[in-house]
């Protein structure tokens, strides 16, 4: 029995279109190949055609789950590009609201994960206790999904009054299911039979295929853009990089979980050393960016987000780039997908081995694709691009 | 001979079975749901009791497909076999008495045989309607049959030793003699045994591996939509009180119980809804407490740890006895 077997564009592991074409003999996949280019959104031209502000509001579109590591990004990016920093106070409340965001996605990806490994009932109890956070998100933001906390400059608001008491309350409840949750997955027998070597990626091999975050961190790899390039006063709080060794899809388990205590960690103790001062500087709604390059890096919760953008001295980004992290990791689902050796991989793996990159697929599709079986490449400069989006206007400064 | 056709139709017969199988179908959901910490079904009539009658009557009123590439005759067959067979071997339930509608010496093998073809009914449902990912779920079923299987029939077999019979009217009979009920004893083993191939008979969590929703889609049963999904659907709350009422049978007594004279059918059928109940909740909790298992590990699960205490157990019965 030998055949092909379509993962998608539609298919119950994801709601987002990606096309995962699996050659299998019976249940043993022998080969793999991804196409994410179902969803092309046209963001980055859209970015392009609007005043800096409203693109703060485009971009945290991009992804509703990692929105305010997006719009954070974001605002890193043009803050750079005006040679600003933002206030000490707004950065750690930048802080409290993305480790929340943090441990919001992480708490539902562990709960999807599960789910797509058929244990339903643990599904249910982290999306239950993830309602806990998302309450708090729309204590300190106003909003429970998209955030639109971060603003160029600075936080859109101030701690409200008496919102820390709850937080603290909310991070000892998250702390202790965590720890609830670690115990009842280390000690159920069915969740580590099919994770337990299932879905192996080699430190060698995550490093060669520019694998980022806790998937690269489940290899091992100790690499985090908070710890390398502190981007928001990371450098003044203390936090742990949790690397993992099994390098399977139970260290993403892992990885991902104690991420999570870590996060609530790095909120209290954002919360006890709390600037006091201005939590935005003033800037005015409209302004012209002087011309320049700027790239901002960002630790999203799905690993490392870069935002590179281009100004030509107008009200207007002239070209805006984003990288989201699951374009970087889709890579790596292929290789651990292939069957070679004594490595095995079998249909039903498909859901544990794609889910345990934490896919956004959405995020993602903006990339133009090779077709090698039929020899026919497409290599696209940047000024090809610029061409394709404007016209007339070829020239770079 | 009206009676026996009354019996069959209505009390404890068809109409009857359909009804309890239907109300078991929202005590496992409900349950299931509760063990999630949800609300479960609550609209349909008081507690959404009647949710399940209203999703099979909601999905006979859908348009009925059949998909050009399916082996049509397969297509139409399958779906009024499967629940057929179940209702079938439900007849063999002692509900209102110590002995079912029908009842004969062999008859814990007949429905043994009657579950094993209900299998085989549903991988010819999986190939039959040419689908890959139906394919590999039906390939999944059968496979899944090598594992559970044999550890089914030595637990039910284990008890007719210990019974003296191969009837199941004998072994509640057996039981209702002795004063005891088998799994108070060394036949507990048999339950647990039973219990767990039961949950892979039944294709539900952690043996759900033929219809997983996440893997392959809905398995075996992707193509077939309304009023053929419907009698699958139907098939599959029938062998819930298939199964829960044959462990009720044959490990919990049965049917009998105390009585007041002249109001036995009643009572009767009381425990045996009860009893069944028990064993239905068993069947609910095993199923919020895993994940799902994938087909090679739960072939090797079966053939290593269900197959040695089954094989143990029979000889430990033989040699009490």
């Amino acid at each position: 029995m030998n055949f092909e077997v379509p993962i998608g564009p539609q298919h119950p592991i994801h709601v987002e279109p990606l096309m995962l074409r699996l050659k299998v003999e019976g249940e043993l996949i022998v080969d793999a190949d991804v196409d994410v280019s179902y969803i092309h959104r046209g963001i980055e031209k859209a970015l392009e055609l609007r005043p800096y502000i409203q693109g703060l509001y485009l971009v945290e579109r991009i992804c509703g789950i990692c929105n305010a590591a997006q719009s954070l990004c974001y605002c890193l990016n043009v803050e750079q590009l005006l040679g600003k920093e933002a206030p000490p106070r707004a950065r750690y409340l930048r802080i409290v609201v993305e480790e929340l965001s943090r441990i919001h996605s992480h708490l539902l990806w562990l709960g999807h994960y599960l789910h797509t490994l058929g244990f339903e009932t643990l599904f249910m109890y982290f999306w239950r206790d993830r309602e806990r956070v998302m309450d708090m998100l729309e204590l300190i933001t106003g909003n429970r999904v998209t955030t639109a906390y971060n603003t160029i400059g600075g936080v859109r608001r101030d701690l409200p009054p008496g919102a820390e008491q709850k937080l603290r309350r909310t991070l000892d409840y998250i702390e202790e299911r965590v720890r609830y949750y670690e115990k009842v997955i280390d000690s159920e027998p069915t969740i580590l039979a099919r994770t337990q070597r299932v879905g192996i990626l080699k430190p060698g091999d995550a490093v060669r295929m520019g694998v980022t975050g806790p998937h690269l961190r489940a290899s091992g790899i100790k690499h985090d853009v908070r710890l390398d390039d502190p981007y928001s006063g990371h450098d003044e709080i203390p936090f742990n990089v949790i690397t993992w060794d099994t390098c399977d899809c139970y260290a993403r388990v892992k990885v991902r979980l104690r991420e999570t205590s870590e996060c609530v960690n790095m909120i209290r103790y954002a919360l006890d050393h709390m600037p006091s001062g201005d939590y935005r500087l003033k800037i005015p709604p409209f302004f012209k960016a002087p011309p320049g390059e700027s790239l901002s890096r960002v630790e999203a919760p799905r690993g490392e987000l870069v935002h590179y953008s281009i100004s030509d001295g107008g009200d207007r980004p002239y070209r805006y780039r984003v990288r989201t992290p699951t374009l970087a990791n889709l890579l790596s689902v292929v290789e651990m997908l292939r069957s070679r050796g004594d490595y095995e991989v079998y249909i039903a793996d498909v859901p544990a081995i794609l889910g345990g990159i934490d896919p956004c697929i959405c995020c993602s599709a903006r990339i133009l694709i090779t077709d090698e079986a039929k020899k026919r490449r497409m290599i696209t400069t940047l000024d090809d691009i610029i061409r394709f989006s404007r016209g007339r206007r070829v020239e770079r400064r | 001979m009206i009676e026996k056709i009354l019996a069959t139709v209505f009390f404890p017969g068809a109409i009857f079975i359909l009804a309890v199988s239907l109300f078991y179908e929202w005590v496992d959901r409900k349950l299931y749901a509760r063990f999630q910490n949800r609300v479960g079904p609550h609209l349909a009539g008081p507690f959404g009791l009647f949710q399940p009658i209203a999703d099979l009557i909601k999905l006979l009123s859908k348009e009925d497909i059949v998909p050009m590439a399916t082996d049509r005759f397969l297509f139409t067959l399958t779906p009024i076999l499967a629940p057929a067979l179940i209702l079938f071997a439900c007849m063999f339930l002692p509900v209102a008495g110590p002995s079912g509608i029908i009842s004969f010496e062999g008859d814990l093998i007949a429905v043994i045989a009657l579950l094993s073809i209900y299998t085989i009914t549903v991988y010819l449902a999986g190939e039959g309607s040419n689908n890959r990912f139906a394919s590999v779920g039906a390939v999944r079923a059968a496979v899944q049959l090598l594992g559970y299987e044999i550890p089914l029939t030595l637990s039910l077999l284990s008890v007719a030793l210990a019974a003296g019979s191969l009837s199941i009217r004998g072994i509640v009979e057996a039981q209702a003699e002795r004063g005891l009920w088998f799994i108070a004893g060394i036949q507990a083993i048999g339950f647990a045994i039973f219990i767990i191939a039961s949950q892979a008979e039944m294709e539900r969590i952690p043996f759900d591996i033929p219809e997983a929703e996440q893997e392959i889609v809905a398995g075996w049963e992707v193509e077939y939509s309304g009023k053929r999904l419907a009698l699958f659907r139907l098939s599959k709350d029938l062998e819930l009180f298939l199964l829960s009422g044959l462990g009720a049978a044959v490990f919990l007594g049965g049917p009998i119980g105390p009585v007041i004279p002249g109001l036995e059918p009643m009572l009767y059928t009381i425990y045996f809804i009860l009893k069944s109940i028990i064993v239905l909740a068993i069947f609910t909790l095993v199923r919020a407490l895993f994940a799902r298992l994938r087909i090679d590990q739960m072939v090797s699960f079966s053939w290593r740890y269900l197959m040695p205490p089954a094989m143990i157990l029979i000889i430990l019965t033989e040699v009490i006895m």
